[in-house]
């Protein structure tokens, strides 16, 4: 670890070995928003109005910038220079990308939108944090499971019961005053 | 003597006792993010606006004044306490901090840089008082040609210094750009972007982006390579009153000015924010320092650490000139602060000290008010903030996502919100993972209406001849002003870079892994 991230010498992106493929599809994206920004821009209606620039302009220039800094982020990533990802305090620079606990987080957030209307807020924010500090690697499940319950409805009281954030209680808690506001 | 009299009318309306109460919870708030890794002042900010929409605009503003101050801070005992090898010398002030802590001067890094800030940030504050008012009363003059001109170098110094890669970070701008102009165009009232759907006609909501941006994607980021094992802080221990001796007197009063001056004006030109002032002041007290306290650079100065986080906090004071008087913002978190500003309907910009005084000059006065609270609240606390960086990783990340849920469903009570948060947050993650910075895109979708608003008036003063743009004299000054800037901070960041590789070999032939911090 005493060695410095190459990134130091070549301005920021690394020359690493590899292809970087989610990278080429990350910036491929950025191309493409500008070609649908083209391509979309092409339908917005210009009013006839007499001087300077209407709605199209703007999107116009937009959309090419897209094009063009897709474009060459592409190029750079080909000839081998890649993007530094960002640092830290809680990263570890050595670890590799865990998209299992990525896709773990994704699942909870969704599985708490989908929980909100049917079940109340404070039972879907509890199942979210639940899930989440399980995910992120704290195993004792009943402390997490204390604390997910605690914290839902600390924040459900606050706000829901004292500044009257309208955060649906839920059917278990509907007839409970402090936690309607 | 007319703006004395508005700053004590400032003073009169902070120091109710409401007011300061909603200051000090400013002020917590703020440290407590600060301190917290993975947290910033922007994530903090844009997590509270859609649950303190319910408080009156003086009362919201102290607030977020109070965590904007108070995030900077806190970030300096997270840097010097927090063991975490291998990081790279992202933050200066860990560099000499760091060492100071392991060789058991911790409370000594502690008290430089908490009365550093508070010299530094108190001083800054009088000297954002006396010139915001002036530059504002020049900028009620410029038109919209000069207006184009501003934006411009805004966009152009944030999207291209603030991140590592100058392609990476005008990209994430454009992406910006891209969304603010998604919904009914404000002049011809035509449709764009939004494809008929009926969401989007609406535009994207800038409070949801930055949640998810900040929020999430910076939750599921940590989430995916995170440091696991216990959070390891190196010990302070004895009565705080003893912290600083005599000696560390003498060699921080000096570093402390210097910062101060070194960091106002960097803040107030958009060249990079608050990480150019302080890579300036280390070097600087660096190549100042004599002798004895000259060796010890790289092993623990304390100059290193009084310097720095003076230049760092003025810097954050710097930053709210451009920001109160032109409404532009130059940091992420000043971003978020303009957005704060308009949901409470209230225009940052040259009219501001104008049509808002009263509101601006208690801003002003919280400020102060702020940085004394906070050195009284950092030397006796430090306790209660170790305790809060020893957070268990897996429950703060948890939180990050509940607060972030909390806020997204907030804005308009409907989990379509929520949907749109998640999926803008994985853009977030993929945006880090790639190394492209965030901000130039939050600036970008903030700016971008005013932008374009600005610049087709110009065209249509000019009936449409796009060489009116660069030939105002003004105009012209700022172009010139920018290409200066511009030359100036490539030359800074390559001698960061050329400090930071000499630093690390420095390191290596000093020998032990433990020093890699370098």
């Amino acid at each position: 670890m005493s060695t410095h991230p190459p990134e130091a010498q070549t301005g920021g992106v690394d020359t690493a070995a590899g292809r970087p493929i989610g990278e080429i599809i990350f910036a491929a994206g950025v191309l493409s928003l500008g070609i649908v920004g083209f391509v979309a821009g092409a339908g917005i209606k210009m009013p006839p109005s007499a001087t300077g620039i209407g709605p199209r302009e703007f999107p116009f220039i937009v959309s090419g910038l897209l094009i063009f800094l897709g474009t060459a982020i592409i190029i750079q990533l080909l000839r081998g220079r890649r993007g530094a990802p960002e640092e830290g305090e809680d990263v570890d620079p050595n670890a590799k990308t865990d998209w299992l606990t990525v896709a773990k987080l994704v699942g909870f957030v969704a599985l708490h939108i989908l929980l909100i209307v049917p079940a109340g807020w404070p039972v879907a924010a509890a199942v979210l944090f639940f899930g989440a500090s399980w995910t992120l690697g704290s195993l004792s499940w009943w402390r997490n499971a204390v604390i997910a319950v605690v914290m839902a409805l600390v924040l459900q009281f606050v706000f829901a019961g004292l500044l009257g954030v309208s955060l649906p209680a839920g059917f278990l808690l509907e007839g409970v005053e402090i936690f309607n506001g | 003597m007319d703006n004395f009299m508005a700053l004590m009318e400032g003073f009169s309306v902070a120091m109710q006792p409401m007011y300061l109460l909603f200051a000090l919870g400013g002020v917590l708030v703020g440290t407590a993010v600060g301190v917290l890794p993975g947290i910033g002042p922007a994530m903090a900010i844009a997590l509270l606006m859609p649950i303190t929409y319910s408080l009156d605009p003086t009362a919201a503003i102290i607030v977020f004044a109070g965590i904007y101050y108070g995030g900077m801070y806190g970030g300096s005992t997270t840097s010097i306490l927090l063991n975490t090898p291998g990081e790279s010398a992202s933050v200066v002030t860990a560099l000499e901090g760091n060492k100071m802590a392991k060789a058991g001067r911790g409370a000594a890094a502690l008290a430089t840089a908490a009365l550093g800030s508070f010299v530094a940030g108190t001083i800054a504050t009088v000297l954002l008082t006396f010139l915001a008012p002036m530059l504002a009363e020049f900028a009620v003059r410029i038109g919209p040609v000069e207006y184009v001109a501003l934006m411009v170098v805004a966009f152009l110094t944030v999207g291209a210094l603030l991140g590592a890669s100058v392609l990476r970070g005008l990209a994430s701008l454009c992406i910006g750009l891209f969304l603010a102009l998604v919904g009914v165009d404000a002049l011809t009232a035509q449709q764009r972007y939004t494809f008929g759907n009926p969401f989007l006609t609406d535009g994207i909501d800038v409070v949801l982006v930055a949640v998810a941006l900040f929020a999430m994607g910076e939750a599921l980021y940590i989430a995916s390579r995170m440091r696991h094992g216990s959070v390891d802080v190196i010990p302070v221990s004895g009565n705080w009153r003893k912290w600083m001796k005599r000696e560390d007197w003498r060699r921080s009063w000096k570093p402390w000015l210097r910062g101060t001056f070194i960091g106002f004006p960097i803040g107030t030109i958009p060249a990079g924010g608050a990480d150019v002032a302080t890579f300036v002041s280390y070097a600087a007290e660096r190549k100042l320092a004599k002798g004895e306290d000259k060796a010890q650079f790289g092993k623990g100065a304390i100059e290193g650490v009084a310097g720095p986080e003076s230049a760092n906090n003025a810097a954050a004071a710097g930053v709210l000139v451009p920001l109160l008087t032109l409404g532009i913002p130059t940091t992420a978190t000043a971003a978020i602060m303009l957005v704060a500003f308009q949901r409470y309907q209230i225009q940052p910009g040259p009219l501001l000290f104008e049509v808002e005084g009263a509101l601006v000059w208690a801003l002003i006065a919280s400020l102060y008010v702020g940085n004394l609270m906070l050195l009284v609240l950092n030397l006796p606390l430090v306790g209660l903030w170790v305790k809060i960086l020893q957070i268990p990783r897996p429950y703060l990340y948890a939180g990050i996502l509940v607060f972030a849920a909390l806020g997204a469903f907030s804005v308009n009570f409907t989990p379509v919100d929520v949907w749109i948060l998640l999926i803008i947050g994985i853009l977030g993650f993929f945006m880090r993972r790639y190394g492209y910075p965030i901000a130039p895109l939050v600036v970008g979708l903030i700016l971008g209406p005013i932008f374009e608003d600005q610049l087709r008036r110009s065209m249509a003063i000019s009936q449409g001849d796009p060489t009116a743009l660069i030939t105002s004299p003004i105009a012209a000054v700022i172009y010139a002003t920018l290409a200066l800037i511009f030359a100036l901070s490539f030359w800074m960041k390559k001698r960061q870079k050329a400090m930071e590789s000499s630093m690390a070999e420095d390191s290596v032939t000093s020998g032990g892994g433990d020093q890699a911090r370098a």
